[in-house]
């Protein structure tokens, strides 16, 4: 089980978060002008990391709030957690490295 | 219109349940959204409750007639006693024109209390949070689940919690903290 630091309530229990897949996807500035396959792009299309990987998650039975955390798929080590509109923090050099 | 009396789903397992836990009566639970970086704001709520709104997590401030309870960054609970018609219109009245949010909640939560040595015992049982007195003391609250229920638990004395569970929710979480208080004062 995964213990994930809200920025607000810190460090919880996984199961009192939602998973709210890749961050720091843009919605394009206007929909109306874009083709089906761009579209598509947009809402389907995700990149399937193996290693380091920027997420989103709410933390649902808390302060009900969306914030994004870097975990590594692979090992489940959580870097750090930051909310919307911050810069992420450093990603240690190698893919699996610990911190 | 009579006056219709308070009854949950709790309380058709009441009689049952051991000493250090009791189901409160209603209380007046406002909920309070509003930008606290904003000192109008504050100020208004201030001058309508008398208090000043905590802006960090998990906090509770207690004034006279009420206390706030941290939510999330915007948001606050105030519970209280007496009538919710005449805190919801003294906010309203105070914060007009303002960029907020109050809405009456008092029908949505009802509150367990549970007190005495195996209260903490009783709570390590049913949450991941961690309720050891060196992490959470009086004065801090806390929305996490209790067996696997949303709530909201407040410590309000050394060894004394509010459990707020939604009513829908409250035959089932007054069960679970019944057993387990049972549990821990048999075994000790």
């Amino acid at each position: 089980m995964l213990n994930i630091d809200c920025p607000w309530c810190g460090k919880r229990h996984e199961t009192e978060f939602h998973y709210g897949g890749e961050a720091h996807i843009a919605r394009p500035e206007d929909p109306a002008k874009l083709e089906d396959t761009e579209w598509a792009e947009f809402l389907f299309m995700r990149t399937n990391t193996k290693g380091y990987f920027a997420e989103r998650w709410l933390h649902s039975h808390g302060c009900r709030r969306w914030f994004n955390v870097i975990r590594n798929t692979v090992t489940h080590d959580i870097v750090g957690s930051y909310k919307m509109g911050e810069k992420p923090p450093k990603l240690p050099k190698r893919t699996g490295d610990a911190k | 219109m009579a006056e219709t009396p308070w009854i949950t789903p709790a309380a058709a397992i009441a009689e049952s349940f051991p000493d250090g836990l009791k189901e409160l009566g209603p209380r007046v639970q406002v909920n309070l959204r509003g930008d606290v970086t904003d000192s109008t704001f504050v100020n208004a709520v201030k001058t309508a409750t008398g208090l000043d709104l905590p802006d960090a997590p998990n906090k509770v401030a207690a004034g006279k007639e009420c206390k706030a309870l941290w939510l999330s960054p915007d948001e606050w609970l105030l519970v209280g006693e007496g009538e919710a018609a005449s805190l919801v219109q003294s906010l309203e009245e105070a914060l007009s024109g303002q960029y907020v949010a109050i809405n009456d909640v008092s029908a949505n939560r009802t509150i367990f209390e549970i007190s005495g040595p195996y209260c903490h015992q009783v709570l390590m049982k049913s949450s991941e949070v961690d309720f050891h007195p060196r992490a959470f003391a009086p004065g801090n609250c806390v929305q996490t689940l209790i067996a696997k229920s949303q709530a909201i638990v407040e410590q309000v004395g050394r060894e004394m919690f509010h459990i707020y569970v939604r009513n829908s929710f409250s035959r089932y979480a007054g069960a679970w903290l019944a057993e387990a208080l049972v549990e821990y004062s048999e075994t000790s």
